[in-house]
């Protein structure tokens, strides 16, 4: 019973929100074809009654006629590409949030940015298309060639189009049933409950036209899309050089004041042992114990740097067991769960351990958690790790922090990282990098 | 003693193999790759058995993986690891049989030769002799949790810890007593404390008591691996 109403309830919600979608439907797909039908309409309407008492030869009469027809279309046309100049964009950005909002579609528009406009040593004024003798002329003439010239524009006016014969008739079904339904029933009580039930029926079905047809024509131009992932590629590589370079001066540095200054300092022992070795025995026997100790701190400077380069549990065992190997070395509670099939390519690998590493310290030094969990898993040709612990929250990937790095470095591997992080916590970082595991 | 060497660098085989010779003890193989030293390990069943973990061909973990193996043949058979970086996770691996015989050391253990071969000669005798540092990381992971979980080894003072890690590196009281300057009574005194406050079963047995302590460990983080 209590399972009857809880339906009867969703059920009720679903048609109330599938009318209220319905209506936002209507109101951003019908204004354009609305004006476009108005003007055509009452323009033939008016161009065909100057010719209404015309008494001529037939002929005259019917190009007459076909004439004003014609006249009606051009005005029709002439109002609809106003309507989209000024509309069109605004409509599609709130179709693509509605289709974002309610459906979860990601679609993304690559608007072209107005060039700006710039006076040229000459004395013109160049707006991105064109030369004018003034300014004011050269921003007026370079809105329009923009307006003419952004190929996302061109796929406004397709999505429009599609919308008037798809989104728009199914969006006022629902809407027509419930409305017409309503005034019949005084009339024909019959077929006015019938025609009510029909629209709510179709109500939450009906914005969900929204789906196929936003996720055809919303969306970017291919070469638009190439253009975005170009941009976003040359900032990606231009982080990679400077990481790259980064750490090799890291580890020249490492190398330099570490091993290399030892080295050097050992040699030197040696040296004054082997000078004193005759006259001194117990001091070159001091100088050599010294030596020794000093060769341990370079080979345990030498580990460390090897950890960071390259840590050995990773190459000797691969991505889980250097996993656990990290969470061993944790000063807190860490479970490690996995299902990769497989090893990885070893640039995965490493970004993943590595990116583990820093989410471990975040988890153990920011957020005092007790118990972290690690969970490696592999579906849809996707490598995840999710980085789960009960610690404060409140991580954000703000400028310089290391979760920023993290990010840098899944980019560059086509990864992405996401940061769930309420204040007051739990944390749950997940990453993701696209590779083929066999 | 009868000792197997297995590493895969010229100089430092041909060092291992000299400081062995040098304390008089015999070398049977001295092998530079894993199937090798798995084929030297079962054919030869040396007293002991020194590994390197990374050994060709393909430089992962072979050495270990021999190790686990023959150890899987012959049970309890004596090996020391040799390794560039010591883990926790292959301490744990290694210690996993509860047979004893084993050491896991640093190669910069070899600069000393004297308690290099010291520990040579307890792993021989079916003791452990576990590198510092790896006990250092056992214990350090365990003294970080205290705050967290009230850990018994909180209520150790810094006295017990050390004569605690000494003892997992598998010295006896004996020798913990030579390290730490006090008398093999205070020592016995201490690991009795230590075995109280841990709530584990005092023994004797060098071996044992490595392995109730690294049980104890272990038990700690089951759900970690």
């Amino acid at each position: 019973m209590t399972m009857l109403a809880r339906g009867a309830l969703g059920w009720s919600r679903e048609i109330v929100l599938g009318l209220y979608r319905s209506v936002l439907l209507v109101g951003l797909t019908a204004p354009i074809p609305a004006i476009g039908a108005a003007v055509w309409f009452f323009g033939t309407l008016f161009a065909l009654s100057w010719s209404a008492k015309l008494t001529s030869p037939l002929i005259v009469v019917i190009v007459a006629t076909a004439g004003e027809g014609a006249l009606g279309a051009v005005w029709c046309a002439i109002a609809v590409s106003i309507a989209i100049r000024r509309g069109g964009r605004p409509l599609s950005q709130a179709a693509r949030l509605l289709a974002g909002k309610w459906l979860g579609l990601r679609i993304e528009a690559q608007y072209r940015p107005l060039p700006p406009v710039t006076q040229m040593s000459t004395g013109f004024w160049w707006n991105g298309y064109e030369y004018h003798r003034t300014e004011r002329e050269a921003r007026r003439q370079g809105r329009m060639s923009h307006g003419l010239r952004d190929p996302q524009l061109y796929r406004d006016v397709l999505w429009i189009a599609a919308a008037a014969v798809t989104v728009l008739p199914a969006a006022v079904l629902p809407l027509l049933g419930l409305g017409a339904g309503i005034s019949m029933v005084p009339v024909h009580a019959g077929y006015g409950v019938a025609m009510i039930i029909v629209g709510l029926a179709l109500a939450p079905f009906a914005w969900r036209t929204l789906g196929p047809v936003a996720s055809r024509f919303l969306g970017s131009t291919g070469p638009a899309a190439l253009g975005k992932r170009v941009r976003e590629l040359e900032s990606i590589q231009a982080d990679m050089t400077q990481t790259q370079a980064a750490e090799l001066e890291r580890i020249e540095r490492g190398l330099h004041d570490g091993a290399q200054s030892r080295l050097v300092a050992l040699g030197m022992s040696m040296g004054a042992a082997e000078q004193l070795i005759d006259t001194d025995p117990a001091a070159a026997r001091t100088i050599l114990a010294e030596a020794r100790v000093s060769s341990a701190a370079a080979l345990a400077e030498l580990r460390l740097l090897v950890r960071g380069i390259n840590p050995p549990v990773l190459a000797e065992r691969g991505l889980v067991d250097a996993i656990r190997a990290l969470a061993l070395d944790t000063p807190v509670q860490v479970t490690v769960r996995s299902n990769i099939p497989s090893r990885p390519e070893r640039p995965v690998e490493s970004a993943i351990y590595f990116a583990v590493s820093e989410l471990l310290a975040n988890a153990a030094k920011h957020a005092h958690a007790r118990q972290v969990s690690v969970e490696l898993g592999y579906g849809g040709r996707t490598l995840t790790v999710a980085v789960t612990d009960d610690g404060g929250g409140g991580a954000t990937a703000a400028h310089g922090s290391g979760l920023t790095g993290i990010e840098r470095r899944m980019a560059a591997l086509s990864g992405h990282v996401k940061i769930d992080s309420p204040a007051g916590g739990p944390t749950c970082v997940t990453v993701a990098v696209p590779c083929v595991l066999s | 003693m009868r000792v197997v060497i297995a590493e895969d660098l010229f100089l430092l085989r041909d060092g291992l193999v000299r400081l062995v010779q040098a304390y008089g003890h015999s070398v049977v193989a001295a092998v530079e790759t894993g199937p090798a030293a798995l084929d030297a390990l079962l054919t030869s069943r040396p007293d002991v058995a020194i590994v390197d973990v990374r050994l060709p061909p393909t430089f992962s973990d072979e050495g270990l993986q021999a190790a686990l193996a023959a150890r899987r043949e012959v049970p309890g058979l004596p090996v020391l690891i040799l390794s560039q970086h010591v883990e926790q996770l292959y301490a744990r691996e290694l210690l996993a049989d509860g047979q004893g015989g084993i050491g896991y050391q640093l190669k910069d253990r070899v600069l000393d030769a004297g308690q290099f071969m010291d520990a040579l000669g307890r792993v021989a005798g079916g003791g452990t002799a576990l590198d510092p540092a790896v006990v250092a990381k056992l214990l350090g992971r365990a003294g970080g949790m205290d705050k967290v979980r009230a850990d018994p080894l909180a209520s150790l003072t810094e006295r017990e810890r050390s004569v605690l890690a000494l003892m997992a590196e598998g010295l006896s009281n004996t020798a913990i007593a030579g390290r730490l300057f006090l008398s093999e009574g205070a020592i016995s005194k201490y690991t009795t404390t230590i075995f109280a406050r841990l709530g584990l079963a005092a023994a004797d047995d060098t071996n044992r008591r490595v392995r109730a302590v690294l049980t104890y460990l272990s038990a700690n983080d089951q759900r970690s691996s």
